[in-house]
């Protein structure tokens, strides 16, 4: 009896580590939206409008990578990052075509969520820079979404 | 007085606290941009009523002139059909605008011939059954997030067949019928701060790069648009200075020109 619970547990922890991995291999740029989503979530009941469009790849630890964006004076936006690794440290900043940081002092970071948060001074095109600070994922993915109103 | 536990709590609920409000690191005040130029991604196409926004806010617009109902022509080439489902969708944002309800369903109901008429209406039908129910309770935030969703859905749909060219094609025939509603409202009423809502030459140099890249696609409207947008870029890509009202009613009669030939049946 005692052989067959040992040999049940193994197998259920093998099962567990087979499942883990499966769900690590399939977890995606769509899981990492579904948390940018999340973090826009609150945004929505203040009048943003969230994009159904957004951007998303996979970044290595300590890597960044920058977007650009059209934005109109006259807009508020919000951008929202998000990945699936919870233990993973995330980051977005708004620049203009300048390199000058141009987000409001509300923009937040908390672990695997970033936003920032954008009243353009003029419109045409800036620089959105999405960083992988810290995360124990050789790559790590990331969604970026926005809203405005 | 406080137990020691309680103040225990207290303190690590601060320090956490203080970790997720503190915890990022702070941001460089300037950097150099030129470093990421190379890695710049794709822009994401603002949708036409984000410019709108911007616009109302300089001032009331009676966007019930701008509303259209011509359906435009029955196409059968692909990317005709691609442009002009673009084109109808921001006429659904400007309709909108206007909270013209009858507007916005036909809009819907176009949105899904569309659609099917180039291979994806499956996956319009239940946003335009949503832009229906959302005009019928003229609930306009509703109808503009479904609009979104429909051209999402449309290249979505487009992408997955590797018809990324369509999709953007879907793009471009939605920022020209903007910019052309957007002109038109400037024109009438001219503001620097309208004019400067053109100020969009990243966007324009986007779409110019897309539609040199689609050679196959052997269409006059195509080189046409193509030409238009080659007039476009001097009077929108000013550097410092500002677009003037002259460039703004040249790039109205340039893209309503355009917009017209995306509507009408041409050799």
């Amino acid at each position: 009896m005692y052989l067959f619970l040992k040999q049940t547990a193994r197998f259920a922890a093998w099962l567990s580590i087979f499942a883990g991995s499966i769900s690590v291999a399939v977890a995606s740029v769509d899981d990492a939206q579904s948390f940018a989503l999340q973090a826009a979530e609150p945004y929505v009941k203040e009048g943003f409008q969230v994009r159904e469009d957004f951007w998303g790849g996979d970044l290595g630890s300590g890597e960044k990578k920058a977007v650009r964006q059209q934005l109109f004076k006259g807009n508020e936006y919000w951008f929202w990052l998000g990945t699936e690794v919870e233990k993973a440290t995330i980051s977005v900043h708004i620049y203009d075509t300048e390199g000058k940081l141009i987000e409001q002092p509300d923009s937040w970071q908390k672990s695997h969520f970033a936003a920032a948060h954008v009243i353009p001074p003029t419109t045409g095109s800036y620089f959105i820079i999405v960083s992988i600070e810290s995360s124990p994922e050789e790559r790590t993915h990331w969604a970026l979404v926005y809203g405005f109103r | 007085m406080i137990p020691f536990v309680k103040i225990c709590k207290l303190a690590a609920a601060i320090t956490l606290a203080l970790t997720v409000s503190t915890g990022a690191a702070e941001a460089p005040k300037r950097i150099d941009v030129k470093q990421f130029s190379k890695k710049v991604d794709d822009v994401v196409v603002p949708l036409p009523n984000e410019v709108f926004g911007a616009l109302n806010k300089l001032g009331g617009v009676n966007w019930k002139e701008y509303v259209r109902s011509s359906k435009g022509s029955n196409f059968t080439e692909r990317p005709r059909i691609a442009l002009l489902l673009g084109t109808v969708i921001a006429d659904g944002f400007i309709a909108v605008q206007a909270e013209d309800a009858p507007t916005v369903k036909d809009v819907g109901q176009r949105v899904l011939g569309l659609a099917k008429g180039i291979g994806v209406g499956n996956s319009i039908t239940p946003h335009a059954k949503a832009i229906t129910e959302a005009a019928d309770k003229r609930n306009w935030n509703n109808v503009r997030q479904e609009l979104d969703r429909t051209q999402n859905s449309v290249q979505q749909a487009m992408n997955e067949v590797h018809d990324e060219k369509l999709s953007q094609l879907v793009s471009l025939g939605g920022w020209l019928r903007g910019t052309e509603v957007l002109t038109a409202v400037v024109n009438k009423r001219f503001s620097e701060g309208g004019a400067e809502l053109l100020h969009q030459p990243d966007l324009l140099g986007y779409f110019e790069d897309r539609l040199r890249a689609m050679p196959e696609f052997n269409l006059k409207l195509l080189q046409d648009i193509q030409a238009a947008l080659g007039e476009v870029r001097p009077l929108i890509d000013v550097g410092e200075n500002r677009i003037t009202a002259d460039s703004v009613k040249r790039i109205n009669e340039i893209t309503a020109r355009i917009d017209d030939a995306i509507l009408t049946k041409s050799p």
